[in-house]
């Protein structure tokens, strides 16, 4: 499982299912072995190896990263049920392995390869179709080698909070927590590097956010650990 | 702001400073006589140098032109000093270097998670996996933590960066040489070879570049042929045993027909010509011809005959119970089982490691969600409840993701990912059974925190819940 997203307005969460091609929500206090309230999965679908995902809580919206394009289903959609919409051809220039969504500036933040290598990729939040993107952060002085894993969007200040792996090797002390602004645009470092490099991290994965104690939090796969760091700059 | 008043009082006392010098000047320089006046008048009463400040003018300074000199705020109108301090930077320290920040907290277990077992009855000892701590442990098979002591110390340990060991979830041990294959499930796609005595930071002396999603293994050593897993693209790889680097697979099981949905554990029956695989369920269709599956092997490539196709059918994903298939030893392609064991009598729940007494004719899993050892009979076909359970609170079991049969010895061992031991038990153990012996990595009283591999990770701002999944 390579994302989870919890949506605080309906309190519940969401998880990709690759293997099985499906998207399960769940109750937000789901305990023990309890079934989800909704599955998506089935050919109108179109999943595949669904590795990601994002919640749109306050659009009531479920975006998929899914290789060139994002699909995108209602919230609620239960069942074998089609996307609502598609973003995908080659003026967005996908590359999609992780997604975000500012629900303040009303955007939607694409991570991933594709036509030079790793980049966030802007784009209106009710895109659709073969849309070129707004903005592109990427390149050597963004320090986007390796975006680690799934990322966090802090929509009153527009922040994209992401990992940044060290390398390809099992451990590296060169990944840190990297944070650009949805305003930015080509070749920009991050406005902060937390945690790395040479910090604590070893391979920084996923990150999440405790807004009410200005907390970033990101695991490590080689650490094997959670580890939270306080940083009211960024809140 | 601040600065700004600041700077405009400064600004005003230079001010009032050049009134007082031009009425000086003006009044000692000239030949008024109202002046002269003055000047004597204050020779006559003051103005004498007396080394101490003294009034020489009053003179109503000018309106200032745009705003007052020094603005009178309320206290209330601005925030107070404690507040400033306090208060979050915002734009200010933007892009301050931030990289040596230390974490508040972290949680991390500091213990070994053990993942699978096996035991090298000629050397009398016990091998286990951890996936906490990225090691290989070796103890004395007859090693028994006792209930007061924090952990039972290894014999060997094999980790470090060298050994390329993370996720590893399979064990199997050479029966002549000793040698300790283990296989790498997520991260590494290296199965990985250790002499007996290796130990500490070495380099494996033997390295297989694997599919992506290894996990299960098994050994035919007459036919010298060794079985892997594959949990990604729902196959069953053959290599010849002694296969290194980029060597691929000399048979491939694949296909819809094969009813291999996200397998784990693998046993085999070479007496009887049988291969066993155990399944949680979740799988997809695979396009015939397809793309092949993918490889993060360090130089690894997917270039290779019987490598697994990896190319997925949009939307064919579906959850099957889960369950056992049984499948001819030399079964290759898109063969059916000859049996599945599958259904709510069968007590499985994300069955894991499994193993295989070919002369008591008896399979036995490990039950990892279930807190259980399952033992069917080896027929054993369809909804059917298993022979025996091992399950309860005395049996210390919890979360078993492997198991092992000591046939040398009669017994069954299994490794517990939930609560830092692994347990062994007689062969015929059945119930709520306390274990003959147990090893542990810590404390018995110490919850295992079950982190293994985190990539995502979410926060409950309901519930101040942080979702780790694994």
């Amino acid at each position: 499982m390579h994302a989870i997203a919890y949506d605080e307005i309906h309190d519940e969460f969401s998880v990709p299912v690759p293997l099985p091609q499906a998207i399960l929500t769940f109750r937000g206090a789901a305990n023990g072995e309890e079934a989800p309230i909704r599955i998506l999965q089935g050919p109108k679908t179109q999943l595949v190896d669904p590795e990601r995902l994002a919640t749109d809580p306050v659009h009531s919206e479920i975006f998929v990263p899914q290789g060139n394009s994002v699909l995108v289903f209602a919230r609620d959609a239960n069942g074998d049920v089609a996307p609502i919409r598609i973003l995908k051809g080659p003026d967005t220039e996908l590359g999609a392995s992780a997604v975000g969504v500012d629900t303040v500036h009303n955007l939607l933040i694409v991570a991933g390869g594709g036509q030079g290598g790793q980049r966030f990729r802007i784009f209106n939040r009710t895109d659709n179709g073969n849309v070129k993107p707004k903005a592109v952060i990427g390149g050597p002085k963004s320090e986007l080698r390796s975006i680690g894993g799934p990322f966090a969007i802090y929509s009153p200040k527009g922040w994209i909070v992401a990992t940044v792996r060290g390398g390809e090797g099992l451990a590296s002390d060169l990944g840190f927590i990297g944070i650009w602004s949805v305003n930015d645009n080509g070749d920009v470092p991050p406005r902060w590097k937390v945690g790395g490099p040479k910090g604590v991290f070893q391979q920084p994965r996923g990150v999440t956010l405790d807004p009410k104690n200005k907390t970033i939090i990101a695991s490590d796969k080689r650490l094997n650990a959670v580890l939270s760091f306080y940083f009211p700059e960024m809140f | 702001m601040a600065r700004y008043k600041r700077g405009r009082t400064w600004l005003g006392g230079i001010g009032f400073l050049a009134v007082l010098a031009s009425a000086a000047l003006g009044l000692l320089g000239s030949g008024n006589p109202a002046a002269d006046r003055v000047v004597r008048a204050s020779e006559a009463a003051l103005l004498r140098p007396n080394g101490s400040p003294q009034m020489t003018s009053m003179q109503a300074l000018p309106p200032e032109q745009d705003e007052l000199m020094c603005p009178w705020l309320p206290a209330s109108a601005e925030t107070t000093l404690m507040a400033a301090l306090q208060a979050p930077l915002t734009a200010s320290n933007v892009g301050a270097d931030s990289s040596a920040l230390k974490p508040v907290r972290t949680i991390r277990d500091p213990y070994a998670a053990y993942s699978s077992v096996a035991v090298d009855p000629t050397n009398n000892e016990v091998v286990l996996t951890d996936e906490n701590l990225f090691q290989i442990l070796v103890y004395d098979r007859l090693a028994n933590t006792p209930p007061t002591a924090k952990m039972t110390e290894p014999k060997r340990i094999i980790g470090g960066l060298n050994t390329k060991i993370e996720f590893q979830c399979g064990l199997y041990i050479d029966p002549t040489s000793g040698d300790i294959y283990a296989v790498n499930n997520d991260t590494v796609d290296t199965l990985v070879i250790f002499s007996r005595q290796a130990k500490g930071d070495v380099p494996p002396s033997r390295e297989l570049h694997t599919p992506h999603g290894t996990f299960g293994i098994g050994v035919d050593e007459q036919a010298q042929e060794m079985y892997l897993t594959i949990q990604h693209d729902a196959a069953v790889v053959v290599y010849h045993k002694m296969a290194q680097d980029q060597e691929g697979p000399i048979r491939r099981l694949q296909g819809d027909s094969t009813r291999l949905a996200d397998p784990h554990g693998l046993a085999l029956d070479t007496k009887n010509q049988l291969m066993f695989v155990t399944n949680h369920g979740g799988r997809h269709e695979v396009k015939p011809g397809g793309r092949k599956a993918v490889t993060y092997a360090e130089g690894g490539t997917d270039d290779k005959p019987n490598w697994p196709i990896g190319e997925e059918v949009p939307g064919s994903g579906r959850h099957f119970p889960p369950a056992i298939t049984v499948y001819p030893l030399k079964a290759t392609g898109d063969v059916a089982p000859l049996r599945v064991i599958e259904g709510p009598k069968t007590q499985m729940n994300w069955p894991t490691g499994l193993a295989v007494d070919v002369e008591r004719g008896e399979l036995y899993v490990a039950n990892d969600m279930g807190d259980s050892i399952l033992v069917f009979d080896v027929n054993a076909s369809g909804d059917v409840a298993p022979k025996r359970v091992i399950r309860g609170p005395k049996t210390n079991l919890s979360n078993p993701t492997g198991v092992w049969l000591d046939q040398k010895n009669g017994e069954v061992w299994a490794a517990n990912f939930g609560n830092h031991s692994a347990t062994v038990y007689k062969m015929n153990a059945s119930g709520d059974t306390p274990p003959l012996r147990m090893i542990r990595s810590g404390p018995m009283e110490e919850p295992a925190l079950g982190i293994g591999n985190p990539h995502p990770i979410a926060f409950d701002t309901k519930r101040e819940e942080i979702l780790v999944p694994n």
